[in-house]
């Protein structure tokens, strides 16, 4: 990331190169993380790669032992991202629900600091229930960065009645060799309580990462799986 | 997939519009002079088979006196194309270590009819070692299997042994199944249950990973549009005990028959004009469409009265069988 002449790399490949960071430090590889480390407060493109990656950004702070700790710098780069994409009054559940994913993530995983962190924005949960399962798993896998821990317990509540259409929804991913949903929908399910063994989640998400896992974000959501909830090999 | 207790009236449309289609197709099922020579039984004796098979089950089976009626005039003309069995003690002298006439004739002889000649050769052949060497993959063995019960033989090897090497047995991850393996499955289940007759041979383990699989498998073959599959797997579900009802992959289904009652295998049907085409296009898909709205009414029907245990069609219909009760 170091050394790129602004605007003459696209913001997917900012993103890309994050996730790859993120990665490398929830295996536990690549030195202490600092947010501000892989994105540079001063990049033009930072806010919007933090406000994609959401709660993803902060995921290496929710381990136990992360080394280094939270800088100024990293702070800013969060505030930054927050004041500049607030979702708008028309904006979608994903929207919103991702923008509080970085909210609660800030409350949870960082320090308190001078000024406190916003509150996080209202997101409802009504979709959860009435949503046709095909519909909800692309939904919930673009949620895949609120599956850590602490984070939107009320959405996980309410996704547990959902365990068996998420797991649909991770089988039609695979035969759609959509890896990117399916390793989303693998991490959240990671986290609920009562996936069918049935379903093989372990050896899914293995296959999932080594038939997708070019993708440095379908890499990011089966390390988080394995990192924080033990699921995948 | 949700639960209710369906669509009777759509079902029964979708049935009489597929016998419908079948009869008017009489003349594509008819066997050629050379059926036991040099014709291509792909064209000849499977189609005549499934028929078979297929209207044997809805005559005895369907609620309704009058599809009952359609479906046994559609065997009785498959079974005078067999003159009267005589055409499978050809098969079985030309061909005597073939499982493929045993597996056909199996499909009248469960029906009460037989052909002496027949009889007395599959008496022999079935007892040799050689028949009893594996052949083609597991599922279809126990298609083996079951043409033996029906003829009376002693079966070659325990059906239960052999389904838990099959794709249903092993209860593969869902996410594995390519359209090879997920026909695999939804023809275990047919060969288990004796094609829907005996739904409760099938455990609670085996109904618990269909119950919650099949819904993933039915989006994804009903995207591909391959409406044979997608008929096989409403089919299984309709065999599945309190059967769910999938209003929106019957309603596609329904819609990709055609006015004629015709039911493409794949995507549209021909446009070509060219009857022969339509046929080899459409007859498999058209009567698996027919079984599965038979097995699926059926199962609207339990929905409506509670289980049927006693319903005098199913009774009658029920095969003897050596391990309903094995786990």
């Amino acid at each position: 990331m170091a050394e790129q002449t602004q605007g003459a790399v696209p913001l997917s490949a900012v993103i890309a190169d994050a996730a790859t960071g993120v990665a490398l430090a929830l295996r536990g590889e690549g030195g202490p993380y600092a947010l501000s480390g892989i994105l540079r407060h001063n990049d033009a493109l930072t806010p919007a790669a933090v406000r994609v990656l959401g709660a993803d950004a902060l995921a290496p702070y929710a381990m136990e032992h992360r080394g280094a700790p939270v800088g100024p710098e990293d702070e800013a780069v969060v505030r930054q991202a927050l004041a500049a994409y607030p979702p708008g009054a028309d904006a979608s559940e994903v929207s919103r629900w991702t923008y509080r994913g970085l909210v609660e993530a800030s409350h949870a995983f960082l320090p308190a600091g001078a000024q406190p962190w916003p509150a996080p924005p209202e997101a409802a949960t009504g979709w959860v229930d009435s949503t046709p399962w095909p519909k909800l798993s692309h939904r919930v896998s673009q949620l895949a960065a609120l599956a850590l821990p602490k984070l939107a317990p009320g959405l996980a509540e309410q996704l547990t009645a959902r365990t068996d259409d998420l797991s649909r929804g991770f089988v039609r991913a695979v035969r759609r060799r959509d890896w990117l949903q399916a390793a989303g929908l693998g991490r959240w399910l990671a986290r609920l309580p009562d996936v069918a063994p049935t379903l093989g989640l372990d050896s899914g998400l293995a296959f999932v990462r080594q038939m997708g896992g070019a993708d440095p974000r379908v890499a990011l959501h089966v390390v988080a799986a394995q990192r924080f909830y033990g699921r995948g090999w | 997939m949700t639960g209710g207790r369906g669509d009777p009236g759509l079902l029964d449309r979708m049935v009489r519009g597929s016998l419908g289609w079948l009869d008017e197709a009489r003349g594509f099922f008819r066997l050629p002079p050379n059926v036991t020579t040099d014709a291509d039984p792909n064209l000849t004796l499977k189609p005549l088979g499934e028929l078979a098979e297929l209207t044997q089950l809805i005559g005895v089976l369907h609620p309704r006196d009058e599809i009952r009626q359609a479906a046994r005039g559609l065997f009785a003309f498959a079974w005078n194309e067999t003159r009267d069995g005589e055409l499978f003690a050809e098969l079985i002298h030309g061909e005597p270590f073939a499982t493929y006439p045993v597996e056909l004739y199996g499909t009248f002889a469960q029906a009460g009819l037989r052909h002496a000649d027949a009889d007395a050769l599959v008496q022999t052949t079935t007892r040799l070692r050689g028949w009893r060497v594996a052949r083609e993959d597991h599922t279809r063995t126990l298609n083996v299997l079951n043409a033996e019960r029906r003829l009376g033989l002693r079966q070659h090897a325990d059906f239960a042994s052999v389904l838990a090497l099959t794709g249903l047995g092993r209860l593969p991850e869902p996410w594995t199944l390519d359209r090879k393996s997920v026909y695999g499955v939804t023809h275990d289940v047919f060969h288990l249950t004796d094609w829907g007759r005996n739904r409760q041979r099938l455990s609670p383990e085996f109904a618990g990973y269909l119950r919650l699989w099949l819904p993933s498998w039915l989006d994804t073959w009903l995207e591909e549009e391959m409406w044979d599959l997608v008929g096989e797997l409403l089919a299984v579900t309709a065999c599945l005990p309190a059967a769910p009802f999938d209003p929106v992959a019957w309603q596609r289904l329904a819609t990709a028959q055609a006015a004629d009652g015709s039911v493409p295998e794949i995507g549209a049907a021909p446009s070509s004009g060219d009857p022969a085409e339509a046929f080899l296009a459409c007859y498999h898909s058209t009567l698996v469409t027919a079984f599965a709205a038979t097995l699926a009414r059926i199962a609207c029907d339990e929905a409506e009265a509670g289980p049927v245990a006693g319903d005098p069609a199913l009774v009658g219909g029920r095969t003897p069988c050596e391990s309903e009760n094995a786990p």
